[in-house]
């Protein structure tokens, strides 16, 4: 079976960009427009996005620069399970939490959900990925789809705990 | 016998769709590791655990969402709020610290 990391690559949902000037709001759009080009979900989607962080906060910021926006199971305009990556050269600033922590990511990794079984395998996986920083900083540097892919050879994830 | 054995655990965020589940996973492994058996775990949106929170024993959340858990603790409700929701090492230690967990 493929990874999340491969499925990524197999299926297009990835984009590299430089994110200077780059809002929040404008980079969850990005990071969702491979999504978008194969019908996975819907142009407008990222907007249930972006209502949900600006009424909770930047949470889907973790550590690590690691952003995954997401709405709930079966939102409105998610029509398949997908994972939309996306690498930025520069930070994409969130603001600040609730400890007046500056929130910052350059990796995205934006949710649609609409198969339960596929969703929570995605989200098993991401939670390995987002435990390993050397991983993290592969795909950071990562420009091409065969540097996501060689990332994830080189630093393979495994249980860690 | 484990203290959370038995006992009723639950994981909220924003959409009950990400960051509950990898809360989920990540409880799921420390359960595992001291042989616990809880009666229940599962996740769910912040929406519908404010009202859920006090017929479980221990509610997990991101700190984002602590105000949204007011008062809960009056019901006995133990609340554990975590700043990395996919650590196992944060859980353990923060149930450590709570004293469910030897």
């Amino acid at each position: 079976m493929s990874t999340v990391l491969q499925t990524i690559v197999e299926k297009k949902h990835y984009r590299f960009i430089d994110g200077e000037g780059v809002t929040w709001q404008e980079a969850i759009r990005l990071s969702a427009e491979p999504l978008v080009a194969d019908g996975s979900v819907d142009a407008d989607y990222y907007k249930q996005i972006v209502a949900c962080v600006e009424k909770y906060g930047p949470y889907v910021v973790f550590e690590h620069h690691v952003a995954m926006p997401h709405t709930q199971e079966n939102a409105t305009g998610a029509h398949k399970t997908g994972i939309g990556f996306m690498v930025c050269e520069k930070m994409i600033d969130f603001g600040e939490d609730e400890d007046g922590e500056k929130k910052e990511a350059n990796l995205f990794f934006t949710l649609s959900s609409t198969n339960p079984d596929e969703h929570m395998s995605n989200i098993q996986q991401l939670s390995e990925i987002f435990m390993n920083d050397a991983l993290l900083d592969a795909l950071a540097a990562a420009r091409t789809p065969e540097d996501i892919l060689e990332a994830e050879k080189k630093y393979p994830c495994e249980d860690e705990f | 016998m484990a203290k959370l054995d038995g006992k009723k655990l639950l994981a909220c965020c924003a959409n009950g769709a990400g960051s509950s589940l990898m809360m989920e996973n990540a409880i799921k492994k420390v359960m595992t590791i001291y042989g616990i058996k809880p009666a229940e775990l599962r996740h769910c949106p912040v929406s519908e655990g404010k009202t859920a929170a006090r017929s479980y024993d221990v509610v997990f959340c991101a700190r984002t969402f602590v105000k949204t858990f007011d008062g809960v603790e009056k019901s006995g409700t133990v609340l554990i709020p975590l700043k990395n929701v996919m650590s196992a090492q944060e859980i353990e230690a923060a149930l450590k610290d709570a004293g469910l967990l030897d």
